[in-house]
């Protein structure tokens, strides 16, 4: 895919051009209305729709009206049913994330993760996942416009071309570029060469989701910049301080990988992680010891912590109970300790951890110090600042606003300053808040469409290639910021190429394929920590304090218009379309109310109502609310989803029962604390498995009356390490993309009528205040001995030779008994036609699975079509399949490694191995229905010193 | 006094012609509003049939993991109560059983129809019910046949062979009646309709000599047919390895089930119909009082199952088992799980009075109470123990929607419209059996 | 009493009956057999096609290779359709001018695709694959039939599952060695290895042909 995208293809050329919309309408049905008569997307949802029965256009000959399309020139490189992949980044906030894009008839099909990359080593997250969604999205800006009227490109540049005349006489006075934080070489580049045009200019950068705090912490330590890359895995102990190390920081996929790979006792030594939340976080589902903790408490642990390891003083009174142990143990380990806290503590408490660190002795050893590998790291909050006042007090003329929509994320006094600014354009991929304040909105290309380049957490540069030449013929920032510097014809990728000009071709081939470029990680610096304490401000005194976090999948909110995001259950509450304000519940009870029941909260001024949710484990003096949610201007999916409680005002929060409930759609239908999971999720603890090995297995199920399943060659089966997972969902995203999973919407779930093939189980054990969380995947576990086939009267689900219990869609009449049979419950109905009026463009389909149809009963394949493949494959060349040739989808995708797949009946594979483990055991084993998906059992490395309430 | 089951004024012309009248000449006041009445029902049964098949049975409350609903019950119910008829109108001939000569033709219609609204059911229930006909073997172009493990497999093959026969034989013993009603009809569109469905039966005694044996050997039939087609439904559940299913008894206990809520519905028709129709005269309070006992019966054989129900469960002290049970007893749903106890086995228990069995009003109020209850039990069966099977992580709840309802009521609406076209059209005791009867009676000195 | 019907009735009855039943297997018989008429299944029917393709000439005439037009059919799922590029390799030198193929000129001037009607279709929920079944030597001519006499393209097999599940059971009889993949009138010699020794050379067996999932996902 190194080809060069056609320079400056602009819509405003075809607007209105029939053969043109013809011929969108042959490869974009859904689209093709888009053009023809603006954005009204009621129709184009129609066209969506109705595009699903024209099956793909192009050279793939699908279409069940009977035509064959056969291309005018063969596409190089393009086969008909034979797939291509082609490495690019998914970025974040800056962070970039090695991943490869599945093509099929030469479209973006699928986004899988890129083994080469450092912060993927294969993995992929959910978000990035759904970016194949949001490449194909109708909402979508789709075009040029100018004081919300629709516009052309060839409008805007003339405007532009007269901006930059005035511009030019004023040296850049009163230009200013508003980006988030930048990671980008390219961008850097072009930015300092802007500066250099025009020296007046300045450059803001605000991230909606701040890591202000981590960037001043390192400073306050070190004196200056620099980022501390953590290595996990060489870590015995970790604590980790309301941290978000396995769920939302730069490089989590990694962090998850090397936590994970000292979980499982049979693999090796454990490692023992103690976590110290205020609300729960997957590092506290991990976690052997996990603490509840309000601010004050943290503030508390951390000085006492100070004085334990720093003053090798005994902690002082007022430190929690638990603390010395922990402190003891991370003393005993030095140089194999790590502590990781927060971006949402204060700087003061990092600069501390970095202090302990240190004293522990772990640089070097547990976390590196390289280079920082923003361009630029800036106190973003107070960059913010002086472009408001700056925008306030008239001083700005001209405003370029970089994908960022800082009307929503940013004060309500953004949106206010921002009407002073004369000409202000906002260039972004959707139609947002900012799109609409802004006097100019040009549409951007979309990740997956642009040339560009950044960097991953440890400096690693990934060159973005386009996937597909950009659907409405959007812009990346690069081409925009060419043509603020002069550049008539800007190209994106020549612009790229030239930042890489030091690469060979071949190297920068190289770097293309492999979706790295070599030797670009950041060098390790060994700057000296600055000595002195710093002092810990002690949090402000309040009665309840809100914790405003990103959304796990909407992050800011620039992802809520993803129906698979939107209805991905939170790992923890397990609730889909909506963020009610999650309490402790202590709290609730305090405040009489229970899920769903509205409060009242005001701050600062402002109020808002919202429903609770009860979250066990949650400090009962800190209430959190998810961001991301309640965007006001949105496409049709996240309308009305959820509530921005970016609108309360800063200072003392009041919650108060307002009376009145709120239907909040979950997937877990049961009380979680009324369910005792023992046998379910087997687990115990460190100290129970080296007395016995065996301490989880209980005696075998007594023979069956069946006949043995036919003992061929091959038999599929999976291992699922309960170690592992940390439930980040990863997998469910994955199977839903590769499986056509399809998305039912808030009220269908509300029905009870979720789709997803994979779920993964929540069961809480021990109090409410401070439960332990355990996790269980939960797919079809494809038993020998299947409930599910003996009941279906048609033969709709049977066996094959490989041990494989298959699903024929079209032999299904839709009994649904297979599913009152499955023990299990993993079997999913098609109560409407949901694939058929789902939001979910045909290109962003698998070809490889069937579409179920409505009144059939759907479930997981173990991914056939993927077993299909390799099947073929394997026959053509006359050899078996190999060890590790079918990776299932969730397989793939998952961060930790906790699913292994293969061939069971070879003694060699890495499925056999694990199922051989002391740890393995099959789900309701006594009901004799020889699953061949089998679980390890969860160990606990407790502390002994540690004796917890809820143990 | 001891009661008869004929009265002493009876002859066996004086029947025939009574009988008769009620078809060819008699007005019924109350007859059309009834009738008009169950048209509207039927009326709303088209709406919910045609809505279900356009939109998908998403309109129901059906959802995960509770996919058998209403639809389930209604089939189960209504299956149930048909077998009240075949009991009386073949067990009982079988058995040369005396009084259930007037009461054989209505309990006969009332299985008919009965059977008629069971049947429809498990078709609306599937999610493509344009294939149902892939569950019949039949040579096809897929090279494929249906799966003969399957309980629902039998379910159809059973059912359609009961339905089948109940037609035949209620037709069967139609035929000499018709043929009188031929031979009295006074207009000659009368006398063309019944004769042609007469099929020329004269009466001579080779034609009488062959009914008598068609008519055995359908009996002979119908009897076990009605066993198994409630112990295949009962396999339905206990072939599945469900929480609350899974169990050896349940092919006798629908049994059990099925003739209580059979012979309660015997009851619950007959008592007003022998009012309305002035038939005193041939069901007598005997014939009552046997009906009583028999539900009082069958009512003690239902106990002696949930009794055996809830006792296996502990036996078995299967987590699950006991999980779903104790939820069903004192869950969510536990109010109707003690109604049913209420209904089906308490209430019944009054009939121990003789002088209870003979209050009609009482007996039609305990009637109606089994019927209701003999629903929610198949309520209970099919939703609590769905609700809560072995993985927590899977359970949920249950509520039917406005449609589900909508079809429920629209198969009782056309249970009674068919009843009532019956009770309208055709002689609502079976003539020639009870001039058997009268003549025997009479015989005796 | 007054006799309502004639002795006849019964006759009339009896044959009312009759021709009652008969009706009802006329019913059965359309319902079972129509189906399976070439008719319904299109088996034999020439389609109208914007340029009229012959097989037999480019085939037996020319003596052209399948795979020279349908070029993935050893590599992939879908034995491709010839690009425009492809016909005008040889026609942009000969014919030239012929009107016949005005709409294939057209297409590669205008850039516009020729849009075939499909001949043979195989259901959505249906996943065969052309390289597997070439590979283990099912050849063309198995479901295509013998293109090298069509003039016009037509169906030759109805492509029921019973068609695919039939062969599935016992591929044998339609294996042929690989020389003989692309001969689109190969018959059976006595100089062709027996089934059983085809089956043993392309290593047949191993798999569950009839299972499900080697067709449907």
């Amino acid at each position: 895919m190194s080809a060069r995208t056609p320079t400056w293809r602009s819509l405003a050329e075809h607007e209105g051009d029939p053969a043109f919309i013809a011929r969108v309408a042959a490869e974009f049905p859904g689209l093709a209305r888009v053009l023809a008569e603006g954005p009204d997307r009621r129709q184009v949802l129609k066209l969506m729709g109705a595009s699903l029965a024209l099956g793909l256009g192009g050279c793939d000959p699908g279409d069940p009206k009977g035509r064959i399309i056969p291309g005018i020139k063969a596409p190089p490189g393009i086969v008909p049913g034979i797939e291509n992949e082609y490495a690019t980044a998914s970025v974040l906030d800056g962070y970039a994330t090695g991943i490869r894009v599945r093509h099929q008839a030469g479209r973006p099909m699928q986004v899988v993760g890129n083994p080469a990359h450092p912060a993927s080593l294969g993995a992929v997250d959910p978000i990035a996942q759904a970016r194949i969604l949001s490449l194909y999205d109708p909402d979508r800006s789709h075009g040029v416009s100018h004081g919300n009227q629709q516009a052309g490109w060839a409008s805007f540049r003339e405007a532009f071309e007269r901006r930059r005349t005035a511009i030019d006489q004023r040296k850049g006075d009163g230009l200013r570029i508003l980006t988030g934080t930048v990671t980008s070489p390219t961008l850097v580049a072009q930015l300092a060469a802007l500066q250099g045009r025009y020296p007046l200019m300045r450059w803001h950068q605000c991230q909606a989701v701040s890591r202000d705090a981590v960037r001043l912490g390192a400073r306050l330590a070190y004196g200056r910049p620099v980022e501390a890359v953590y290595r996990l895995d060489r870590a015995d102990v970790i604590l980790a301080i309301d941290s978000d190390l396995l769920s939302t920081a730069p490089g989590h996929l990694r962090h998850a990988r090397d936590v994970a790979g000292r979980r499982n006792p049979v693999a090796g030594p454990m490692s023992r992680v103690y976590a110290v939340e205020s609300t729960p976080d997957l590092i506290g589902v991990m976690a052997d010891h996990r603490f509840v903790a309000g601010p004050r408490e943290i503030h508390q642990a951390l000085t006492a912590l100070a004085a334990a390891i720093l003053r090798q003083g005994s902690p002082q009174p007022g430190a929690p109970a638990w603390l010395a142990a922990v402190a003891q143990d991370l003393a005993a380990h030095p140089g194999r300790a790590l502590i990781h806290i927060g971006p949402q503590q204060p700087a003061e408490y990092h600069a501390l951890v970095h202090a302990l660190n240190e004293a522990l002795g772990g640089r070097g050893r547990t976390f590196d110090l390289i280079e920082p590998v923003e361009a630029a790291p800036i106190d973003q909050a107070t960059s913010l600042g002086d472009l408001i006042a700056d925008m306030a007090d008239g001083r700005i003329q001209d405003l370029l606003i970089l994908g960022e929509n800082p009307v929503f994320t940013a004060p309500p006094a953004f949106a206010e300053a921002l009407k002073q600014v004369p000409f202000s354009v906002s260039l972004g991929v959707e139609l947002d808040e900012t799109a609409q304040a802004t006097t100019w909105h040009l549409p951007e290309a979309h990740p997956l469409e642009a040339w560009s380049d950044a960097r991953a957490y440890d400096g690693t540069v990934t060159i973005l290639q386009p996937q597909v030449q950009p659907l409405f013929g959007a812009h990346s920032a690069h081409e925009v910021l060419a043509l603020l510097a002069g550049d008539r014809a800007p190209d994106g990728y020549a612009i790229v190429r030239a930042t890489w000009a030091k690469l060979s071709d071949d190297a920068w081939h190289g770097a293309l394929s492999s979706g790295v470029v070599s030797g670009t990680a950041g060098r390790p610096v060994d700057p000296p920590l600055r000595s002195g304490a710093t002092v810990l401000p002690a949090p402000p005194d309040r009665q309840i304090t809100l914790l405003l976090r990103p959304d796990p999948y909407l992050w800011d909110g620039r992802f809520a218009n993803s129906a698979w995001l939107q209805e991905l259950p939170r790992p923890l509450t397990k609730l889909v379309w909506d963020n009610p304000l999650l309490v402790a519940s202590a709290l609730a009870r305090r405040l009489g109310v229970g899920n769903g029941d509205l409060v009242k909260l005001s701050a600062g001024g402002a109020t808002l109502t919202v429903p609770v949710w009860i979250q066990p484990g949650q400090a009962e003096d800190c209430v959190t609310a998810h961001r991301g949610w309640g965007r006001r201007q949105v496409g049709a999916v996240g309308k009305n989803a959820g509530f921005d409680f970016l609108a309360l005002g800063d200072g003392p929060l009041s919650v108060e029962k307002a009376g009145g409930t709120y239907a909040l759609a979950t997937t877990e239908h049961h009380n979680p604390l009324d369910a005792a999971p023992d046998g379910v999720v087997r687990h115990g603890t460190l100290a129970g498995f080296t007395a016995d090995r065996q301490f989880l297995q209980t005696p075998d199920p007594q023979a069956s009356l069946y006949p043995p399943q036919p003992a061929g060659t091959m038999a599929w089966g999976m291992s699922i390490d309960l170690n592992a997972c940390i439930g980040c969902n990863a997998c469910v995203i994955a199977c839903q993309a590769e499986n056509n999973v399809p998305v039912v919407g808030k009220d269908e779930v509300l029905r009870e009528r979720e789709m997803h093939w994979l779920r993964i189980d929540r069961y809480f054990e021990g109090s409410v205040e401070a439960p332990r969380v355990l996790l269980q995947p939960m797919l079809c576990m494809h038993c020998e001995e299947a409930p599910c086939e003996v009941v279906c009267p048609v033969g709709a689900t049977v066996h094959d030779a490989e041990g494989l219990n298959v699903m024929v869609y079209n032999r299904c009449v839709g009994t649904r008994f297979c599913s009152n049979n499955c023990p299990y419950k993993v079997r999913r109905f098609n109560y409407f036609a949901f694939a058929r009026d789902e939001v979910r463009s045909i290109q962003a389909r698998n070809q490889e699975v069937s579409v179920r149809a409505r009144g059939v009963m759907e479930k997981c394949s173990f991914c056939i079509q993927r077993i299909a493949a390799a099947r073929i494959d394997a026959d053509k060349e006359d050899r078996a399949i190999r060890d590790g040739e079918v990776v299932t989808a969730c397989q793939a995708a998952c961060p930790t490694q906790a699913i292994s797949f293969g061939n069971i009946r070879d003694q060699a594979s890495a499925v056999a191995r694990r199922k051989a483990s002391p740890l393995a055991y099959a789900l309701l084993g006594e009901l004799n229905t020889k699953p061949r998906v089998t679980y390890e059992g969860r160990v606990r490395n407790a502390n002994p010193a540690i004796v917890e309430p809820s143990a | 006094m001891t009661m008869e089951i004929l009265a002493p004024e009876v002859t066996a012309a004086g029947m025939t012609d009574e009988i008769c009248d009620i078809v060819l000449t008699r007005r019924l006041r109350w007859w059309l509003p009834c009738f008009v009445v169950a048209l509207g029902g039927l009326g709303l049964l088209g709406a919910a049939v045609g809505w279900l098949f356009y939109a998908g049975i998403g309109i129901w409350g059906i959802d995960w993991p509770v996919v058998w609903g209403l639809a389930i019950i209604n089939y189960v119910w209504w299956i149930g109560i048909a077998s009240g008829g075949t009991f009386i109108s073949a067990f009982f001939f079988l058995m040369r059983v005396e009084w259930r000569t007037a009461l054989n033709r209505i309990a006969e219609s009332m299985t008919l129809f009965a059977a008629a609204c069971a049947g429809i059911f498990p078709i609306l229930h599937l999610g493509r019910p344009w294939f149902f006909y892939w569950l019949f073997p039949y040579p096809n172009s897929m090279g494929l046949w249906p799966q003969f493990r399957s309980p629902l497999l039998w379910d159809f093959f059973a059912i359609l062979a009961y339905v089948v026969s109940s037609v035949l034989f209620w037709y069967l013993g139609l035929l000499p009646d018709l043929a009188s009603l031929r031979d009295r009809a006074a207009g000659r569109t009368g006398q063309i309709v019944y004769g042609s469905l007469a099929l020329g039966f004269r009466g001579t005694a080779r034609q009488w000599k062959h009914h008598r044996a068609a008519y055995g050997v359908m009996a002979a039939i119908m009897a076990p047919l009605v066993v198994s087609v409630h112990s295949i439904v009962g396999l339905d559940f206990a072939g599945a390895q469900t929480p609350g299913w899974h169990s050896t008894q349940f092919p006798p206990f629908f049994v059990f089930g099925a003739v209580l809520s059979g012979f309660a519905s015997v009851l619950f028709l007959a008592i007003p119909l022998r009012r309305l129709l002035r038939l005193e005269a041939y069901i007598t309070e005997r014939h009552l009082d046997v009906l009583g006992k028999l539900l009082l019966t069958s009512s003690l054989c239902v106990a002696y199952a949930y009794a055996m129900d809830a006792f296996s469960v502990f036996y078995g002290a299967e987590p699950a088992e006991v999980t779903m049970f104790m939820e069903r007893a004192f869950g969510l749903y536990a109010p109707v799980y003690w109604t049913t106890i209420l209904f089906n086995i308490l209430a019944p228990q009054l009939l121990w009075s003789r002088r209870a069995r003979l209050s009609q009003p009482l007996v039609m109020a305990i009637s109606l109470a089994v019927i209701v209850g003999m629903w929610l039990e198949r309520y209970e069966i099919v939703v609590t123990s769905l609700h809560r099977t072995n993985l927590p992580s899977a359970w949920g709840v249950y509520h039917a929607t406005f449609w589900d309802w909508a079809t429920l009521a629209g198969t009782v609406a056309l249970f009674f419209a068919g009843f009532l076209l019956f009770v309208r059209l055709l002689p609502v005791l079976s003539m020639f059996e009870m001039r058997e009867l009268i003549a025997k009676r009479r015989g005796r000195p | 009493m007054a006799g309502v019907f004639e002795p006849s009735a019964n006759l009339i009855a009896k044959a009312a009956l009759l021709v009652f039943l008969e009706v009802l297997l006329a019913g059965l018989g359309w319902w079972f057999f129509a189906p399976r008429t070439d008719y319904a299944s299109a088996v034999g029917w020439v389609l109208d096609q914007p340029v009229p393709f012959s097989h037999e000439h480019h085939v037996s005439g020319l003596g052209l290779d399948c795979r020279f037009c349908h070029t993935s059919v050893e590599l992939s799922a879908t034995a491709g359709m010839p690009a425009t590029e492809t016909c005008m390799t040889c026609h942009s030198q000969i014919w030239t001018s012929a009107k016949l193929l005005e709409p294939v000129r057209a297409s590669f001037a205008r850039h516009q695709p020729i849009v075939w009607n499909r001949v043979n279709a195989l259901p959505d929920y249906v996943y065969f694959n052309h390289s597997i079944h070439i590979a283990k030597g099912v050849g063309c001519q198995s479901c295509h039939g013998n293109v090298g006499k069509m003039a016009l393209t037509e169906k030759a097999q109805t492509f029921e599952m019973q068609f695919c599940v039939n062969c599935h059971r016992d591929p044998g009889p339609n294996l042929r060695p690989k020389e003989a993949l692309f001969d689109t009138d190969w018959h059976r010699t006595a100089a062709t290895p027996p089934p059983d020794a085809l089956m043993a050379q392309y290593h047949i067996g191993g798999r569950g042909l009839t299972d499900c999932s080697i067709c449907h996902r």
